[in-house]
């Protein structure tokens, strides 16, 4: 068995294990927190309430913005950077189609993909030198966002050493570091990928109960 | 008749042994017998008419029916001819120039950069080893002085993870057959050399915008006054006690003025070979590869200085770009001018708020 049919194979196998399972167990995990019984008679929709929380929350809305457009262009950047690159990047693409679902979709161009790339290093460093450079920020960080930072950082740069597609050992590395990242990704702040919309909801639906917008 | 038969029969096998024999001596000799000279070692001249240029025929007084050497020579050299195609670079077979490029760029660039990369890196270890990290003269103060805001840490950090992606990945593809193929093997490489063009490409643009932004966000403070030039005088304190000098030193300023014309030369340079339609020309392409290659040798030898006194060289200057703050001890020895600038600046804000207050209490 050669590394790249053992990344492609049992290794990858086991971390989509590992990843599907560990973050239905953490969602599974909130969800049976529930909250506190609340025996007020409610002013207005607590669901309706909660899609708004989701939804409001993803702009700064008054005076934050100032304070806060650092890391609302370079976490835009870089969010929305990697989820094209993970969706729609033409390898990952026929990737899908052939292990996963069995049906495909239409790719980025070469130059869609290093636009794309380009943007989400940019935003992923930036974001990292802001919360080293910001004192708060740096107190506030852990040996898990260092963890996580360099596991995306390096899943990413994998990928693209790999862009020419001509050697098997640059597929295998780019397979591996992502399984490294999908198997710690469950039990690390990574999860905020899942969990920012149930804490959006959660304050959503509570505020709109009262009768607020959240 | 039986005489004659017999005659017969042996004049056939005489004449067949002969033809063996012949047979097998032509065979092995490629001739006529063994010793016997070739055609054209005869040194009989056959008169030919000379052949005009690009007739097809053989110049010189050569054997041989019409051949296309002539052709093929200006093919070599560089004789394009006519395509259908859009692309008309296409009628170009062999690029000659690229021969010069390939001399120059495998030669004296390769070699003289290695050795300004060696030699900075030698002087920097040498200068470790004799002198070890410069202290603090006074010690630390415990007072901090603020210098670097948060934006200019941002982007010089920002500038300097990509200097130091890009500076790898070139070092790679530059040196790597030197250097890399005879430690892992040229398959190894190969893939190496891939990721690391690939990854040169992809953060090639980027840098070409934390240059810019790091002109823009250093600018102030770097041009030059007359103190940098007792700066140089002085030899940055080798000569006559520690020079006088405000927010950046002489050496410093001229690091900054190098790194952003170099880093511009880079990134211009290497923004064309990202995009080679901007100058379709494949000569045009090569001295832009040169350019891009010497002035990249010369940012990462820079660099080397810039790295070694910002870190391990000089106590308390790391942290001027990690936390943003200073050691008043450390300022005060380094960049007296500006110390003094920012204590007054601090004064007489002080007294602004005092004065304010005061003015508050009495109405």
């Amino acid at each position: 068995m050669t590394f790249l049919e053992l990344t492609e194979g049992p290794l990858w196998y086991a971390a989509s294990a590992i990843f599907v399972v560990g973050v239905l167990w953490r969602l599974a995990g909130i969800v049976r927190l529930g909250g506190p019984r609340d025996l007020s008679v409610p002013r207005a929709s607590a669901t309706a309430g909660a899609i708004k929380g989701i939804f409001l929350h993803m702009v700064p809305h008054g005076g934050f913005f100032s304070r806060t457009k650092f890391h609302f262009f370079a976490g835009y950047l870089f969010h929305l950077g990697l989820f094209v690159l993970v969706l729609f990047a033409a390898p990952h693409v026929l990737f899908i189609e052939e292990r996963l679902l069995g049906f495909g979709w239409p790719a980025l161009p070469r130059w869609g993909f290093i636009l794309v790339a380009e943007a989400t290093f940019a935003g992923l460093i930036l974001l990292w030198l802001r919360r080293l450079t910001d004192p708060v920020m740096r107190q506030l960080s852990d040996g898990d966002d260092l963890a996580g930072t360099v596991l995306t950082f390096v899943a990413l740069l994998t990928g693209c050493l790999a862009l020419q597609e001509s050697h098997d050992s640059l597929r295998a590395l780019h397979m591996l570091s992502v399984e490294v990242l999908m198997v710690y990704f469950p039990f690390s702040r990574l999860m905020h990928a899942f969990t920012f919309a149930f804490s959006r909801a959660y304050t959503g639906a509570s505020y709109g109960r009262r009768g607020v917008v959240p | 008749m039986t005489f004659v038969h017999s005659i017969v029969r042996a004049l056939r096998l005489a004449a067949l042994l002969l033809a063996i024999s012949f047979a097998a001596m032509t065979t092995l000799t490629g001739g006529p017998g063994l010793g016997a000279p070739a055609l054209a070692q005869t040194g009989v001249e056959t008169p030919m008419e000379e052949p005009s240029p690009g007739s097809g025929k053989v110049p010189g007084r050569s054997i041989g029916n019409a051949s296309d050497a002539e052709i093929w020579r200006a093919v070599r050299h560089g004789l394009q001819g006519n395509v259908s195609l859009p692309d008309k670079q296409a009628g170009l077979l062999v690029q000659s120039e690229g021969e010069e490029w390939r001399s120059i760029r495998n030669g004296p660039v390769t070699k003289f950069g290695g050795w300004l990369l060696l030699g900075m890196v030698g002087v920097a270890a040498l200068y470790f080893a004799l002198r070890g990290r410069i202290p603090i003269k006074d010690g630390r103060s415990g007072i901090r002085v603020p210098r670097f805001t948060q934006t200019q840490r941002v982007v010089h950090w920002f500038t300097a993870s990509l200097y130091v992606l890009l500076g790898l990945s070139g070092l790679i593809m530059l040196y790597g057959k030197h250097v890399l193929i005879p430690l892992f093997g040229p398959e190894v490489f190969g893939a190496i050399a891939s990721a690391a063009m690939q990854g040169h490409n992809l953060f090639g643009p980027l840098f070409a915008f934390a240059i810019v932004a790091l002109f823009f966000v250093f600018l102030e403070h770097n041009r030059f006054r007359w103190a940098d030039v007792k700066w140089w005088l002085s030899l940055g304190g080798f000569v006559g006690g520690h020079p006088k000098c405000g927010f950046y030193n002489g050496g410093e300023k001229v690091w900054y003025w190098m790194a952003v014309a170099l880093g511009l030369t880079i990134a211009v340079s290497g923004l064309l070979l990202d995009f080679p339609f901007i100058l379709a020309a494949p000569q045009k392409l090569q001295i832009a590869h040169l350019v891009h290659n010497i002035a990249g040798v010369a940012i990462i030898a820079g660099g080397v200085g810039h790295i070694y006194l910002g870190t391990v060289g000089m106590d308390g200057a790391l942290e001027a770009m990690t936390r943003g703050d200073v050691d008043a001890n450390w300022a005060k020895e380094h960049h007296d001018l500006w110390y003094q600038e920012t204590i007054a600046a601090q004064q007489t804000a002080r007294q602004t708020v005092a004065q304010g207050a005061a003015a508050e209490v009495t109405t």
